[in-house]
């Protein structure tokens, strides 16, 4: 036990701050500066909007039009490169300990400031906000109720112009808690509740990265390094909170779930053998973290993947108990609110784990052997596979194994078996993987990011007019 | 990321990079099933890296392909519209592609369209024209039976339901 704490307590950079060399500080400076133009560079050529990078949008961020150019393909691949690659310099800066203490006040300065040019611009590469904003209006303002009905139901609704194509015939796949926190949004107008959900995401982006910090903290692993890990992330930056995705209020609950879970080990941990209130105390902490578990899950039923490694970490039933109370709670609301239809999660899961996508690792998998795409015996493959890697990690974790990395390493797996995958996707593990005891989990979550990045840069190779 | 040394089984682990080597703390995670996770997760990582660079070569050939069917299409008919349909054989995954466009000026399908049929490599920028057919205005769908004027490779395949 004394050697671990050793090893973790060098693991903090407070310890080797007299190490900081001068390249290395100028080299993370000149880092920092880098994500910046290359942050700026998409905001700014963005906001002119006219890209097919950009979504058509209400005029959101036409202030900021004057400066840029049209932004096309190659600008934004070359940024998003430039980006990829600072990232990639600075985290191995701070996780080789290079830049001292001085470094966690320029991270903080500079995810702040990512974040706040990411919020001031438009909404970047995805319709999925207009899909938001067109539910809630369907439920708000038209009496619809979004798990029956598409876009096309309103389609004389002032937002039906933005949602995306695909979509407009398809009912929410959300959870109901998540619609229902989209209902406050939709009388303030299309304008209005686009803002909320910028806000909406900023929020949950925030509360992401302050878990992160405590999360690392409790497990005495540098919390800077979490931090860049994600909130300096490129596709957490410019794909989900650009896209005021709602993935981040999923990652947001995850996170809580973790914190809750590590607050209570170490509230039971100091005071071990002191007596039941000790006892109760961490009890309830599981308890509220399993609800916090099944609250991502209402938002996006890919979270409930946390719920066993919970469980079977603490060899506690306090998680199931709390997972229990809050579904009963959640589905009840739903019920009342959405009829029987807002409570069936697994059809709309169903239905949507048949989508097929370019970016999905099987389709890339499929066209390496020849295939035109993938078919549903590679779907029915692929979901046994899953079920084997899920079956594999829940059996680690009763052996002992970090179940936070145990969760990392199963929503990378959904993520990696997806027939669709989105940039979005590849953010669920990751805040889990920073905080994680297992390292392979961080480097395999940014490998795979790295190869989704590398799948998007053909038209840099070959412009397509 | 810690690159403090970390002894752990007696320096087993040493010759693996930082990140592979567990931490002290990582328990529940036994030697020989720590060493096969790696090799499975290596030859998995290995495999996406393939597909993925593969799937850009293949990206990048279309695209290549496509900026020349719609040249060679500009430089056949002698418009430069820039409104044309590409067909690809997705099927069968050939390089033979169908580009479609008015062959006068107007809306999209609006107006009499010439099919033509491509295949072949890029050379200078265009590609050989095998074959095509037209198609008449407002047409929203290219159906063999609306199909006339086929010529070249068009006729052998039986593409037009007239000729």
């Amino acid at each position: 036990m004394s050697s671990s704490l050793a090893a973790n307590a060098a693991a903090l950079p407070a310890a080797r701050s007299d190490v900081r060399p001068r390249w290395a500080v100028a080299l993370a400076g000149l880092c920092g500066l880098l994500l910046v133009a290359a942050t700026a560079e998409i905001v700014l050529d963005g906001a002119l909007a006219h890209s097919p990078l950009i979504p058509r949008s209400p005029a959101i961020a036409g202030w900021l039009g004057g400066i840029g150019e049209r932004l096309g393909y190659r600008v934004f691949l070359i940024a998003l490169l430039a980006f990829t690659g600072a990232y990639a310099v600075l985290l191995a800066l701070r996780g080789r300990g290079l830049l001292g203490d001085v470094s966690t006040r320029w991270a903080i300065g500079l995810i702040v400031l990512l974040h706040a040019l990411i919020f001031a611009g438009p909404i970047l590469l995805s319709t999925d906000v207009f899909s938001y904003i067109a539910y809630a209006r369907m439920g708000v303002e038209h009496g619809l109720n979004p798990y029956l009905h598409g876009p096309s139901a309103i389609a004389g609704d002032s937002v039906y112009r933005y949602v995306g194509l695909d979509w407009v015939h398809v009912a929410t796949a959300y959870g109901p808690l998540y619609t229902l926190l989209s209902y406050p949004l939709a009388p303030l107008g299309v304008k209005g509740a686009l803002w909320g959900m910028k806000v909406q995401a900023l929020l949950a982006g925030a509360g992401t990265l302050v878990l992160t910090w405590r999360c690392a903290r409790l497990r005495n692993l540098d919390p800077a390094f979490a931090l860049l890990a994600v909130g300096a992330n490129p596709l957490y930056l410019i794909y989900g909170l650009g896209g005021a995705h709602n993935d981040l209020i999923l990652t947001f609950l995850m996170m809580a779930a973790v914190a809750l879970t590590l607050a209570g080990t170490r509230a039971g941990g100091s005071v071990e053998g002191a007596g039941g209130s000790a006892a109760a105390g961490r009890s309830g902490r599981y308890a509220w973290a399993g609800a916090a578990v099944v609250a991502g899950a209402l938002v996006k039923a890919t979270g409930a993947v946390l719920l066993p490694f919970v469980v079977l970490s603490r060899r506690s039933l306090a998680p199931l108990v709390g997972a229990a109370l809050a579904l009963l709670v959640g589905l009840l609301l739903a019920y009342a609110v959405f009829g029987i239809h807002g409570v069936n999660i697994v059809s709309a899961l169903n239905r949507d784990s048949a989508f097929v996508s370019t970016d999905s690792f099987p389709t890339e998998v499929a066209h390496l052997f020849g295939k035109p795409g993938v078919f549903p015996v590679d779907h029915t493959l692929l979901k046994a596979a899953l079920a084997a890697i899920l079956l594999y990690l829940m059996w680690l974790t009763w052996r002992g194994y970090d179940w936070v990395a145990a969760s990392g390493w199963a929503l990378l797996a959904i993520a990696v078996t997806s027939t669709w995958l989105l940039a979005w996707y590849t953010l669920w593990a990751l805040p889990l993987a920073a905080v994680a005891r297992d390292r392979r989990l961080l480097f395999a979550t940014l490998a795979v990011q790295l190869l989704f990045i590398v799948h998007q840069t053909a038209p840099l190779i070959a412009p397509v007019q | 990321m810690s690159a403090a040394p970390e002894r752990i089984d007696g320096g087993r682990w040493d010759a693996l990079p930082a990140w592979l080597r567990p931490r002290a703390d990582d328990t529940g995670s036994g030697r020989d099933r720590r060493l096969i996770e790696i090799t499975v997760l290596v030859l998995i990582g290995v495999l996406l890296a393939v597909a993925t660079v593969r799937d850009v070569v293949l990206q990048t050939e279309v695209n290549h392909r496509l900026v020349a069917d719609l040249a060679t299409w500009r430089a056949y008919s002698g418009h430069d519209y820039h409104n044309l349909t590409t067909e690809q054989d997705i099927k069968r995954h050939t390089t033979r592609e169908i580009v479609c466009g008015n062959t006068s000026p107007g809306a999209p399908k609006a107006r009499t369209q010439l099919c033509l049929i491509m295949s072949g490599p890029v050379v200078h920028g265009r590609r050989a024209v095998r074959g095509g057919y037209s198609l008449p205005p407002r047409l929203l769908f290219d159906v063999r039976s609306a199909r006339h004027g086929c010529f070249g490779t068009a006729v052998g395949e039986g593409l037009c339901g007239k000729s």
